[in-house]
């Protein structure tokens, strides 16, 4: 399977194999997904927005189901069958009421086999290509809580926890996505918290290197508690919604939010971003 | 990086002799200040004299009242020492807090106090235990070894081979880490020695420095409060993204006061 977006740790090779191996029978481990090689993927946008399950999904099931109709017909061939009576099931094509049967794989080298096509003008191969345009968005929602605590004498705030109830409509894989959640989360604390670009006085970045610009750590992070609610999304076919930036819109104010409440208490009127020990400090002292 | 010679001797004396032969040379311990700045090309020695296969320069003993730290032993030996643990557990605190795993695994006592970061960690007990630096010609009491920014009394060629701690009655080490790099903003080593309080503050200043003021009023009551309102003059001290230096400079009295509250248990 060739797809125009692009997987750089989001798990598309798991969720994409898995709307194929639902539909096809296939095993997981016989579907390959390509992406980001120019060499072998005609055309694509990458990846951005939210969008990889929601745009490429939906071109992907109806690839799916074309080549499926495809491997149905010659199917029907190879079983002396009417296409209609051919069921695919556990990736076999098999004639309903019956035990005849042939693999998913058996056709498919047929299909490219002189000969295993059939002679009454049936198309040979299987590819297929499918687009998806979205008609509109989608809207995933939730309530982000983050709790913080903050040690007035050196400025140093404590992520204490943090708690995630998001709607990302239907999941084709609960852990990747919560696995998009936590990692959304920790970008959008790191922003809200520690992340900041730094330029002196003649335009030179000093926060060029990790040893000045403070990602986020493993160490400085609660355990992070994601719950989900699904609703369908009716935008898409899959019902699915965008789940990457989930994490990320709402962490920086629900942590951020959190250190002004807690800043609030001690007369701090106003606080801008990020909650470093030194700008927490600062605050503290000018009120 | 550019290119270079490398050698790996085996005796202190065959180390100097090649670092009299070569034309820019420099010892290499951990190697994780000397290689990174040799990878910016900020540093471009003609030949690096590796002393790691020297022997003498390892491993932790117990000599009367002294733990001697061998100057090639790694950070995260010191903190997980038996010894160190039990005569100086704020030692082997303070080494466990240097970096990270990588760091602590490849980086020395040798390399850290020869190159003498403003930042590092260790500077804190030497001053803070009164201990005394050894060298392979002399031997330099810590009020005298660390002279300014990224300076020492090392003369060029000199190699530290160990320092030697004295066990104080109480000890113990807070440290204000750089949130991104982990280096110290600020880092007060408090002791009670033999020869009377200490408080020695890393990276505040330009180099480690004592604070005397702070040391009299522990010496008339070691008790977090005793120090809790003496804040240093920030004139002098470093400001940077992380931290200014007046945010320093009240830093090293909550660190005082908490490492005062760590010491007492
Ligand atoms: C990511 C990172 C984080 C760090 N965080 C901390 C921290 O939190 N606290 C801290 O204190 N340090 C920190 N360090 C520094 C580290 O702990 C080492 O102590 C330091 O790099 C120097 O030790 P080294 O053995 O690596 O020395 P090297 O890099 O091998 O050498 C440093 C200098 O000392 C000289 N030298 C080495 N050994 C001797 C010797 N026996 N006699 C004379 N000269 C010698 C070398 O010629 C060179 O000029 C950090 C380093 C990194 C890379």
């Amino acid at each position: 399977m060739f797809v125009g977006t692009h997987n750089h740790g989001q798990g598309h090779e798991t969720a994409f194999a898995q709307l194929v191996s639902e539909r096809t029978g296939l095993d997981l481990d016989n579907i390959e997904v390509v992406f980001g090689d120019t060499r072998r993927v005609q055309r694509g946008l990458g990846t951005f927005g939210s969008r990889s399950a929601v745009v490429c999904g939906p071109a992907i099931t109806l690839a799916c189901e074309r080549v499926i109709d495809k491997a149905r017909n010659l199917a029907a061939h190879m079983l002396e069958a009417a296409t209609s009576d051919i069921e695919l099931k556990d990736g076999h094509f098999t004639v309903a009421g019956t035990d005849h049967r042939v693999a998913f794989s058996a056709v498919a080298k047929n299909a490219y086999s002189a000969g295993g096509f059939g002679e009454d003008g049936r198309e040979p191969g299987l590819d297929e290509t499918a687009f998806h345009d979205p008609q509109g968005f989608t809207f995933p929602f939730g309530a982000h809580i983050a709790e913080v605590e903050i040690d007035p004498a050196t400025g140093v705030t404590q992520l204490i926890s943090y708690t995630a109830v998001d709607d990302l409509g239907v999941e084709i894989n609960p852990m990747i996505v919560e696995g998009q959640i936590h990692g959304g989360v920790v970008q959008g604390v790191g922003q809200a918290l520690m992340e900041r670009l730094c330029h002196d006085d003649t335009g030179q970045l000093v926060t060029g290197s990790f040893m000045d610009y403070t990602m986020p750590r493993a160490a400085a992070l609660p355990l992070i508690t994601s719950e989900r609610i699904a609703t369908r999304a009716q935008s898409n076919p899959l019902g699915a919604k965008g789940a990457g930036e989930a994490g990320t819109f709402a962490a920086p104010a629900a942590a951020g939010n959190a250190v002004m409440d807690a800043l609030a208490s001690a007369g701090v009127t106003h606080f801008d971003m990020p909650a470093t020990p030194l700008r927490v400090w600062q605050a503290l002292q000018a009120r | 990086m550019y290119a270079f010679s490398f050698h790996q001797p085996e005796t202190l004396e065959e180390a100097k002799r090649l670092f009299g032969e070569s034309d820019d040379p420099r010892y290499l311990s951990g190697g994780h200040t000397l290689l990174p700045s040799m990878k910016l090309r900020l540093a471009t020695p003609s030949d690096l004299i590796e002393l790691n296969a020297i022997e003498s320069l390892k491993g932790i003993s117990i000599e009367g009242d002294n733990v001697v730290v061998g100057a090639g032993t790694r950070h995260g030996d010191v903190a997980q020492s038996a010894d160190v643990l039990a005569a100086i557990p704020a030692l082997a605190d303070l080494a466990g807090m240097i970096g990270d795993f990588q760091v602590r695994n490849r980086g020395t006592l040798g390399g850290s106090i020869a190159n003498a970061d403003p930042a590092a960690d260790y500077p804190a007990a030497i001053v803070g235990l009164n201990a005394t630096v050894k060298t392979d010609r002399r031997e330099i009491a810590a009020d005298d070894y660390f002279t300014d920014l990224f300076e020492t009394a090392l003369e060029e060629d000199e190699i530290v081979t160990a320092v030697s701690f004295p066990t104080p009655v109480r000890a113990a080490y807070m440290k204000f880490p750089n949130p991104a790099s982990r280096y110290a903003i600020v880092g007060v080593f408090v002791a009670e020695t033999a020869g009377g309080i200490r408080v020695a503050v890393t990276g505040a200043g330009a180099s480690v420095f004592r604070v005397v003021e702070m040391e009299a009023a522990l010496t008339v009551n070691f008790a977090p409060e005793a120090v809790a309102d003496i804040l240093i003059p920030d004139d002098d001290l470093n400001s940077d993204i992380h931290a200014a230096n007046d945010y320093r400079a009240h830093l090293v009295t909550v660190m005082a006061k908490r490492a005062v509250e760590k010491a007492l248990g």
